[in-house]
C-alpha cells in the first residue's frame, strides 16, 4: 500500500506482548490518518465508558500519509486518548522527529494498552519492542529536557515522547513532550503516567512507498515557496505573540479569569514589545519552512513563547511582568504542564482567593491574588507535584476544583467540558463562543477555528447569524482535514481551497484517486467519528455550553463594553449548528451514520 | 484628524504605533496612511490605497471591516490588524 504500511503496533504494557494489527485500505480511504486513524484505533481498543486512567485505557500515537515526505510542516503526529480532564476525546498534535521516525518503525500507529508493573521506557526499534525498567528516571522531578537528553544518550539514534513530573503525579492537564514540542491539551500525559510509562523511544528505517514521487516533489516545492508568502508573514516576523496587543485593542483578550477582556499592561507583554526588547531568534519544527517559534531573552535564559502561553500565564492571571510570564511558560515546559489549562486553573483559583471562597479551607493561600507572579510560579510546582492543599485541588483542573469548592465557583470556572478556555474572549468573539461550546474536546482553538469568522468582515462578532454558524462548521471541517493529513494550521492561509489543493498531494502519495469532494467527505466523517466516540462515552447536549459568567456578566471595558452572550440566541445558534451538521434535535448522530461509523471501527484489525 | 493605530508587522515597519491622517472614510484614511508611511506599501496597502487581503481594520476597535466607504467621524480611531488570528 502506498502512503501507509497497513498495520499498527499494539503494545500491552501489562503482559509485555506486542503485535501488529491490520489496517485495510478502506480505513485510509475513510479517515486518511492522523486524528481520524487514531480515534478509530482508540475506539477499537477500548470498551465503552472506560476510565482514561483505569486498566482499560489506551493511548494511540497515530501518523499520517504525509509524515516523512517532502511536504512542508508534515513532521507531525496525533496522540489520541480519552482525556482525564474532560472524559471525552482528546486528539493532540505535535511536530518532531518522533513523528518521522515513529512511522519509519513500519507502523501507521502505535497503540499502548495496559499498565507496566514498574516505571518503564518503551523502545520500538529495529530489534523489535522492548520494555526497559527505569526506576531511576521516575520521581526525580527532573525537567523533561534533561530526561530526554539522558534517554537519547542511553538509546542512541532513538527519538522520544516523554512525560514530566506533572504526568507522573496524575495532573489532568499534563502533556507529552517530544523533541521540545508538546502534545499539550487534554492531559494525555496523565494517561502515560498512570501506565507507568516514562517515555516511548522510536527508531526505524522502513520506507513508505510513494506512488508518484515526482508529482509530490513538485507540489512540495510549490507549497514551500508559498509558505514564505504574506499569509504566514505574521508568524515568521513576530510569532503568535503578535495576537496579544491586537486582541487587547479589540477587547478580545481574556484577562483576570475572564472578568475582563482588556489588560492595562498589555503593551509591556505585547509581541511587538517583546520583539524589540527581548528577541533571541526563531526556529521551526522539523520539516517546516514557516518557522513561527520565537525565542525571547529572560533572566532564566532563552525562552520559547507562544500567544497561548503568554495570555494564560500573563493577562489571564493579571501578570504584568514579562519575566514572570516567560519563567512560567518555561517552567510549564519543564514540568510537562499544558500552559493554557495551567494558567486557566490558577487564574480561577486567584479569583476564588480574592472572593474569599478558599478562606477556612485546606486550599486557602491568602497571598494568591491576580498579579502575584512569584506565587503563581510556586503554585505551578505545587500542581505538578500534587502537593497537599491547593496543588492537589488544582491538579484536577478548574471544573473539578470548582465542584469541590462549591457555589458560586462553577459559574466562573473557565472551561468547556472540563477543558480550560484558550485566549479568545467568548463575549467579544461570539462565533468562537459557539465553536468552543460544540467542540468535541472542549474549549479548544485548534479544533474549532471559528475565530476566523469573527476576524473577518463577513460577520458581526457580537451577534453572529446563521451564516456565521456555517462559517464555524467550515472552519471545523478544515481543521479536521489538516489534522488527518497532518499539516500545520498556519499553512491554511496559503490555500484558497484547502480541499482542492491537498487532494492531488494525497493522490501523489497513495496513488488512490482523490478528489476535493472525497476530502470534504473525510473531514465530515472525522468530525462525526469524534462525536460518535463522545456519544459512546456518555456525552449529552448539556455539555455543549459555556460558563454562566459569559451569559450573565457583560464586559465592562473597551470595544466590547456591554457584550455578553444571550442564552436564547446561543440556543438557536447551537440548534443551527446541529441542523447544518444533520444531527438530531439533541445534537446526536443519526442512527444510520452511527452504525456506519461503528462498523468502520469494528473493521480495524479484522 | 483620524488616528490610525498599527499592530504587528505594520507597527514594526512604520516604526510607530500611531499615525494621524486627514480622512473622512476608511478608504481615504488608508490612502493617506500609505502616503505618509511608504514602508506599508505594497505589503499592507496597495499603491492604489487598497487594503491587503491579509489585513483588516476596525473603527474604534469594534467591528472588523474592509469597506473603504465606511465613514469616519472626528475622533474615531482606525485600528489596523492582521487578518490572521491563529495562536
Amino acid at each position: 500500500m502506498n502512503g501507509a504500511f497497513g498495520r499498527y503496533l499494539r503494545v500491552d504494557l501489562s503482559t509485555g506482548e506486542a503485535n501488529t494489527r491490520a489496517l485495510g485500505p478502506e480505513i485510509f480511504e475513510a479517515l486518511v490518518g492522523g486524528v481520524g486513524l487514531g480515534t478509530a484505533i482508540l475506539a477499537r481498543e477500548t470498551p465503552a465508558g472506560f476510565d482514561p486512567l483505569g486498566p482499560d485505557a489506551a493511548l494511540v500515537f497515530a501518523f499520517s500519509p504525509f509524515v516523512g515526505t517532502s511536504i512542508t510542516t508534515s513532521a507531525k503526529l496525533a496522540i489520541v486518548g480519552k482525556s482525564p480532564l474532560t472524559q471525552r476525546l482528546s486528539d493532540a498534535l505535535s511536530s518532531s522527529d518522533f513523528a518521522i521516525v515513529g512511522k519509519r518503525t513500519g507502523h501507521d500507529a502505535i497503540a499502548i494498552v495496559g499498565h507496566a508493573a514498574a516505571p518503564a521506557v518503551l523502545i520500538v526499534g529495529e530489534k523489535g519492542v522492548e520494555l526497559h525498567p527505569c526506576p531511576e528516571l521516575w520521581g526525580t522531578d527532573a525537567p523533561i529536557e534533561e530526561v530526554d537528553s539522558e534517554l537519547r544518550a542511553r538509546f542512541a539514534g532513538h527519538h522520544f515522547a516523554t512525560i514530566g513530573p506533572a504526568a507522573e503525579h496524575g495532573v489532568r492537564f499534563a502533556c507529552i513532550a517530544n523533541g521540545g514540542r508538546h502534545a499539550g491539551r487534554g492531559g494525555l500525559g496523565a494517561i502515560m503516567g498512570r501506565m507507568r510509562l516514562k517515555a516511548i523511544g522510536v527508531r526505524g528505517r522502513e520506507r513508505m512507498s510513494i506512488a508518484d514521487p515526482d508529482a509530490l516533489v513538485s507540489i512540495s516545492k510549490d507549497w514551500a515557496s508559498r509558505s514564505l508568502g504574506p499569509e504566514t508573514a505574521k508568524y515568521r516576523r513576530l510569532g503568535t505573540v503578535a495576537n496579544l496587543a491586537a486582541f487587547n485593542r479589540l477587547a478580545a483578550l481574556p484577562t483576570r479569569n475572564f472578568t475582563r477582556s482588556t489588560f492595562d499592561a498589555a503593551e509591556a507583554l505585547s509581541g511587538e514589545t517583546l520583539q524589540t526588547t527581548r528577541a533571541e531568534g526563531r526556529s521551526a519544527c522539523r520539516a517546516c519552512t514557516i518557522g513561527c517559534e520565537h525565542f525571547f531573552r529572560s533572566r532564566r535564559g532563552k525562552v520559547k513563547l507562544e500567544y497561548e502561553n503568554l495570555f494564560a500565564l500573563g493577562p489571564l492571571c493579571g501578570i504584568e511582568d514579562p519575566e514572570i510570564a516567560l519563567a512560567a511558560s518555561h517552567r510549564c515546559d519543564e514540568l510537562g504542564l499544558d500552559t493554557i489549562s495551567a494558567g486557566g486553573t490558577i487564574a480561577f483559583a486567584m479569583e476564588c482567593s480574592e472572593r474569599g471562597l478558599l478562606d477556612g479551607t485546606p486550599w486557602a493561600r491568602p497571598e494568591l491574588r491576580f498579579g502575584a507572579g512569584e506565587v503563581m510560579l510556586a503554585v505551578l510546582d505545587d500542581i505538578a507535584r500534587r502537593r497537599p492543599g491547593l496543588g492537589e485541588l488544582l491538579a484536577d483542573g478548574s471544573r473539578i476544583a470548582a465542584d469541590r469548592i462549591g457555589a458560586p465557583a462553577p459559574d466562573f470556572a473557565p472551561h468547556v467540558k472540563g477543558m480550560e478556555l484558550p485566549g479568545y474572549s467568548p463575549r467579544a468573539l461570539q462565533t468562537m463562543a459557539l465553536g468552543l461550546s460544540v467542540s468535541h474536546r472542549g474549549a479548544d482553538h485548534n479544533k474549532s477555528g471559528a475565530y476566523e469568522v469573527d476576524f473577518s468582515e463577513h460577520a458581526n462578532r457580537f451577534a453572529p447569524d446563521e451564516a456565521a454558524v456555517a462559517g464555524a462548521i467550515a472552519s471545523e471541517d478544515r481543521a479536521a482535514l489538516l489534522d488527518v493529513l497532518i499539516l500545520c494550521k498556519f499553512l491554511r492561509g496559503i490555500f484558497p481551497d484547502v480541499y482542492a489543493e491537498t487532494a492531488p498531494a494525497l493522490q501523489a502519495i497513495t496513488g488512490r484517486s482523490t478528489t476535493k469532494t472525497d476530502l470534504k467527505a473525510v473531514a465530515r466523517r472525522v468530525v462525526a467519528l469524534r462525536r460518535w466516540f463522545n456519544e459512546r462515552e456518555g456525552w449529552t447536549l448539556a455539555e455543549d455550553t459555556l460558563p454562566a459568567r459569559f451569559f450573565d456578566e457583560p464586559l465592562e471595558h473597551g470595544a466590547a463594553a456591554g457584550a455578553k452572550l444571550d442564552r436564547d440566541r446561543f440556543t438557536v445558534l447551537r440548534a443551527n449548528y446541529h441542523a447544518l451538521r444533520e444531527l438530531d434535535g439533541d445534537g446526536r448522530l443519526p442512527p444510520d451514520q452511527a452504525t456506519a461509523l461503528a462498523r468502520l471501527v469494528a473493521s480495524i484489525g479484522s | 484628524m483620524v488616528r490610525v493605530e498599527l499592530f504587528g508587522i505594520p507597527r514594526l515597519e512604520a516604526g510607530t504605533a500611531t499615525v494621524e491622517v486627514v480622512a473622512s472614510d476608511v478608504g481615504e484614511a488608508l490612502r493617506a496612511l500609505g502616503a505618509q508611511v511608504p514602508a506599508l506599501v505594497p505589503e499592507v496597502i496597495s499603491a492604489d490605497g487598497e487594503l491587503s487581503p491579509h489585513y483588516l481594520v476596525a473603527v474604534d476597535g469594534g467591528q472588523l471591516t474592509r469597506d473603504p466607504a465606511r465613514p469616519l467621524r472626528l475622533g474615531e480611531v482606525l485600528v489596523l490588524i492582521s487578518a490572521q488570528a491563529g495562536g
